[in-house]
């Protein structure tokens, strides 16, 4: 498929659309370094003149708006991907390991958490997790996306493991390794690309999560970054600087973490798709 | 080491293994399910699976935390939201936005990615550029766009430049708030159909291309008699996920329109059944909601999975 004759139409054509596309983001970047009367009335202008007094009077207010979401995010998101890694690679390797009708009717249930949408289970969660105490806290939380999210894990996880050989294991075995030592020490140091495309799409996902956070931290427990985003929303509607200060700061941490993986981020997604 | 392993008697002769197997073995599996798939599970039980069950409980009673006491009252809740013009009227807006959802950004999303379909640090540069949604919370995306679509926003600013006198009101006109949400959503989930397609593309055997050439067939023939069918599992990928997606919004609806303007005319089936639950409390009548909303989805994900894996099959 050759333009022909036209060769600079597909760049020209690709810079359009990408430049059309672009223009949202645009917004949100370039209102960061605005005064915020400009944001209201020249919201596409570029910053005349460039300022950081958003950014600054956002880290520095005295309901510490910022430090505080964000340290809950970094909380809430790391524990639950930690959590979630170890869990989902101990129970998928069970899974792919156990040939038994109880393996499988086990991988089909987990299989059906992969589709269920949140507002199907949040109600009763708050009863479970005020049962034991943990409602309106973090822990309560990242219990809870731990539950939520082990589908997605296991599901990474079985089918990976799947081309680790298992005579590496029956090896192992023999040479008088537990069942432990052989899981940490030879399969899971394979497994790591699974673990990469793991922590990256379950990072990103735990980071934005809004209703989960919204419902289950409820207003009195302090907000992660997206609930925090939501409420300066619904509180000063118009204070387009604390608002657009916080979207952009509350970004750089998963933007930098997804960076730091993107290899293995987008060869995860792809895995098996692409010839190479 | 191999031949170790090889060496191993790993099946016992048929006599002996049916006798003791089950006896010598249940423990070690039992100890093997305990220290490896238990942990997972129990959360996993405790978290899904038991509140899925006690939510269809809670969806046959008239259960209200602040209005006691709670009755069973049977599938009077399902009866009742068949004639519920609330509920009706948010199952139409979420199929209209489903159906906007699931088409536009698959054939725009496959356009960009043949365009994109070459290397080069220009190409790279405008991948990244679609693939960034992906990364942004919905809410901040939410937030953006409202300040796009407000009646003073860029858009109609823009609009206005042009000589469009009374451009519409993208978030505050009832008939048109929906198209504007279907905008934004779409705009969101472009990059990922992008990325499908883009993985799909790169499969396609350039060696199939070339003998199609050598063939006489031109490139819109080539891309229709080769291309495409190759994409199949692509396409099946990106509709399933569009389709669960675009079915359970919630997040935009809160921020851009809180369901409105008017009265519901942006009312998701997910932010309905939110809104019943903790804003008026019938949590009862929120579940059977729930429960309906997640019967829908799990009908449509069966039934295009299977048309589409078929579809995959034929090839």
């Amino acid at each position: 498929m050759r333009t022909g004759n036209l060769p600079w139409l597909r760049p020209l054509a690709g810079l359009a659309v990408g430049a059309f596309f672009f223009v949202p983001l645009y917004l949100g970047i370039i209102n960061t370094f605005k005064e915020p009367d400009q944001i209201r009335t020249r919201p596409l202008a570029l910053p005349q003149p460039f300022t950081l007094r958003n950014i600054t009077t956002l880290l520095s207010r005295p309901d510490n708006l910022y430090w505080a979401s964000v340290t809950n995010s970094i909380l809430v998101t790391g524990l639950s991907i930690i959590v979630l890694t170890i869990l989902s690679a101990t129970l998928g390797h069970y899974l792919a390991r156990t040939s038994s009708l109880w393996g499988r009717l086990l991988m089909l249930l987990l299989l059906c958490g992969l589709m269920i949408p949140p507002q199907v289970i949040l109600a009763p969660v708050t009863y479970v997790l005020r049962a034991v105490g943990l409602m309106s806290t973090l822990p309560g939380l990242v219990l809870f996306n731990v539950g939520y999210y082990v589908p997605f894990g296991v599901f990474v996880f079985t089918g990976f493991m799947r081309s680790v050989p298992v005579d590496l294991e029956e090896a192992a075995a023999i040479d008088g390794a537990t069942r432990g030592q052989i899981f940490w020490r030879i399969v899971f140091p394979l497994l790591r690309p699974a673990t990469a495309s793991v922590l990256i799409f379950l990072g990103v996902w735990i980071w934005n999560d809004f209703i989960d956070p919204l419902i289950i931290l409820g207003p009195s427990q302090g907000t992660t970054i997206t609930t925090g985003i939501f409420r300066s929303v619904g509180v000063w509607r118009t204070d387009y600087g604390t608002i657009f200060s916080l979207m952009f700061m509350g970004t750089i941490p998963v933007l930098a973490f997804y960076l730091f993986l993107q290899k293995h981020f987008v060869k995860g997604l792809t895995g098996g798709a692409t010839k190479g | 080491m191999v031949s170790d392993v090889a060496a191993r008697p790993r099946k016992p002769p048929v006599g002996s293994r049916t006798r003791h197997r089950p006896k010598r073995r249940i423990w070690p599996r039992v100890w093997h399910f305990l220290s490896f798939g238990a942990p997972g599970v129990l959360i996993y039980v405790c978290f899904v699976l038991v509140p899925i069950v006690v939510s269809f409980g809670y969806s046959l009673t008239n259960y209200n935390p602040f209005n006691p006491p709670t009755k069973f009252v049977g599938l009077r809740n399902y009866q009742l939201m068949l004639q519920d013009d609330t509920f009706l009227t948010s199952l139409k807006i979420t199929t209209i936005l489903t159906a906007i959802v699931v088409i536009v950004p698959n054939v725009v999303g496959l356009g960009i990615a043949v365009l994109l379909d070459r290397n080069g640090w220009l190409y790279n540069a405008l991948r990244s550029v679609f693939f960034t949604p992906m990364v942004l919370s919905s809410v901040v995306i939410s937030v953006i766009w409202t300040r796009m679509l407000q009646d003073d926003g860029p858009i109609n600013d823009v609009l206005r430049a042009i000589g469009v006198q009374d451009p519409p009101g993208w978030l505050s006109d009832p008939d048109i708030a929906l198209y504007s949400l279907a905008t934004v959503l779409c705009w969101q989930m472009l990059g990922f159909c992008v990325v499908i397609y883009l993985a799909g593309l790169s499969g396609v055997p350039k060696e199939l291309l070339e003998a199609a050439s050598i063939d006489g067939a031109g490139p819109i023939r080539r891309f229709w008699q080769v291309t495409w069918p190759m994409l199949a599992p692509a396409l099946t990928v990106n509709t399933v996920v569009l389709l669960i997606s675009a079915f359970k919004i919630f997040d935009h609806v809160q921020v851009i329109t809180q369901g409105g303007p008017g009265t519901g005319s942006t009312a998701t089936i997910a932010f309905l059944a939110i809104q019943t639950a903790f804003v008026d409390n019938h949590q009862g009548y929120a579940s059977a909601e729930a429960i309906a909303m997640l019967v829908v989805i799990a009908v449509l994900t069966t039934i295009s999975l299977g048309v589409l894996r078929r579809r995959e099959v034929n090839l």
